[in-house]
């Protein structure tokens, strides 16, 4: 059932209160919850509702009572269900159940939980794209066998992407590896942006192999340029 | 001499060291020289590889990015199974990446490096039928599916 939460008993209740207490701690939590009518209206726009065991109005609700131990079970489950649409936002209450879906996922990231490892996993390349070059869907992502659902098409696609690209009119878009040109200094300025928001912290804690090579990529430019990224983070 | 073991659809050679959890593997040359590569798991875990971006100089620790492999889906890097020195890059690899997943021990190999503390770091490695088990039973557990043999769903 959507809210049985004996699977996660033997995860300490103090584990499961530090986790909440982040995410109570978040300073967008209290613009995002205000209280539940229990109108149901959240859940009816919802298109992950109608596809999964899901439902943005538990989840609104089991921060509103403070239930430790639902949440974490959320955490660890539902809010992958989200796809972010923020369709929720229609609650009379001005409730944010998709808003409150963001922190609970960014707080099982900080803290590396399997949940967060488990569904980022698929999404490594394009993680390691928008961070690399602040595009996120690369062309040359395109091949038949990452989209067979695609049909032979694909196949014709990923063999003349070079010169289909090529053909297109603004030259920033002859790319085949990102989604478009991006100059050094847009570059330099995103990794400064990832370092001093604490993005990078947030992958090292799910993919250690990601961290080390993006922070290759970026110690790089970064050192070119004359930044000094430990400096930086001590800022 | 059969030197191979398959798992699944997955090459193991049994002639080769391995630092099974950097999905890494290692020739010991005669000039005292590694060579490394990814192994056939890992290339297909990746699928078709797109790029390879390797470093060709510098010293590296054990466990520092020598190379970042990128698929249609998937990135990752390869870890330096040793501490060492970078004396020879495969260039071939950045004109025709494909090779890491036609030949993953032979001209898809990624790097030779010089060790630097070669006695201290070689315990990790393992090989022959060691290297086989401690692989297979990394793909058991973390259920890596790319080396069940299935069949094909890429378009015709």
């Amino acid at each position: 059932m959507g809210c049985e939460t004996s699977k996660y008993a033997a995860v300490p209740y103090e584990e499961k209160l530090r986790l909440f207490e982040q995410v109570k701690g978040d300073e967008r939590f209290a613009h995002y919850l205000y209280g539940c009518y229990e109108c149901g209206v959240c859940v009816a726009v919802c298109p992950s509702a109608r596809f999964y065991d899901f439902s943005p109005r538990w989840i609104a609700q089991a921060l509103a009572r403070e239930d430790a131990d639902l949440v974490y079970k959320f955490m660890n489950e539902d809010v992958w269900d989200c796809s972010q649409c923020f369709s929720c936002d229609k609650c009379p209450r001005k409730n944010s159940p998709g808003g409150l879906i963001t922190i609970l996922r960014e707080v099982a990231v900080r803290n590396g939980l399997k949940s967060a490892k488990d569904a980022l996993e698929g999404y490594g390349r394009i993680i390691y794209k928008i961070i690399s070059t602040g595009t996120q869907v690369a062309p040359d992502m395109l091949q038949p066998a990452a989209f067979p659902d695609w049909g032979p098409h694909v196949k014709e696609i990923s063999e003349n992407l070079q010169w289909w690209r090529r053909a297109l009119p603004p030259e920033t878009l002859h790319t085949t590896e990102t989604s478009w040109d991006v100059s050094e200094q847009t570059l330099r300025e995103l990794y400064l942006i990832w370092h001093v928001t604490g993005v990078m912290e947030m992958i090292k804690q799910v993919d250690e192999g990601l961290h080390m090579i993006l922070m290759d990529v970026m110690e790089e430019k970064l050192e070119e340029a004359g930044f000094d990224l430990e400096a930086t983070a001590e800022d | 001499m059969n030197d191979t073991v398959k798992i699944g659809k997955c090459v193991i050679r049994t002639d080769l060291h391995y630092l099974v959890d950097s999905h890494c593997w290692v020739r010991f040359n005669d000039d005292g020289t590694l060579t490394v590569g990814i192994t056939d798991v890992a290339q297909n875990m990746a699928g078709p590889v797109l790029h390879v971006y390797i470093r060709k100089k510098g010293m590296r620790q054990k466990g520092q990015n020598l190379a970042t492999i990128e698929s249609g889906k998937w990135v990752g890097p390869l870890k330096a199974p040793v501490s060492g020195e970078i004396v020879e890059a495969n260039l071939a690899l950045e004109k025709d990446p494909g090779l890491v997943n036609r030949s993953p021990y032979g001209d898809g190999w990624v790097m030779r490096i010089k060790p630097l503390k070669l006695e201290e770091e070689r315990g990790a490695l393992l090989s022959g039928a060691e290297a086989v088990e401690a692989y297979r039973r990394k793909i058991e557990e973390q259920s890596i599916k790319a080396c069940a043999e299935v069949a094909e769903c890429e378009p015709k």
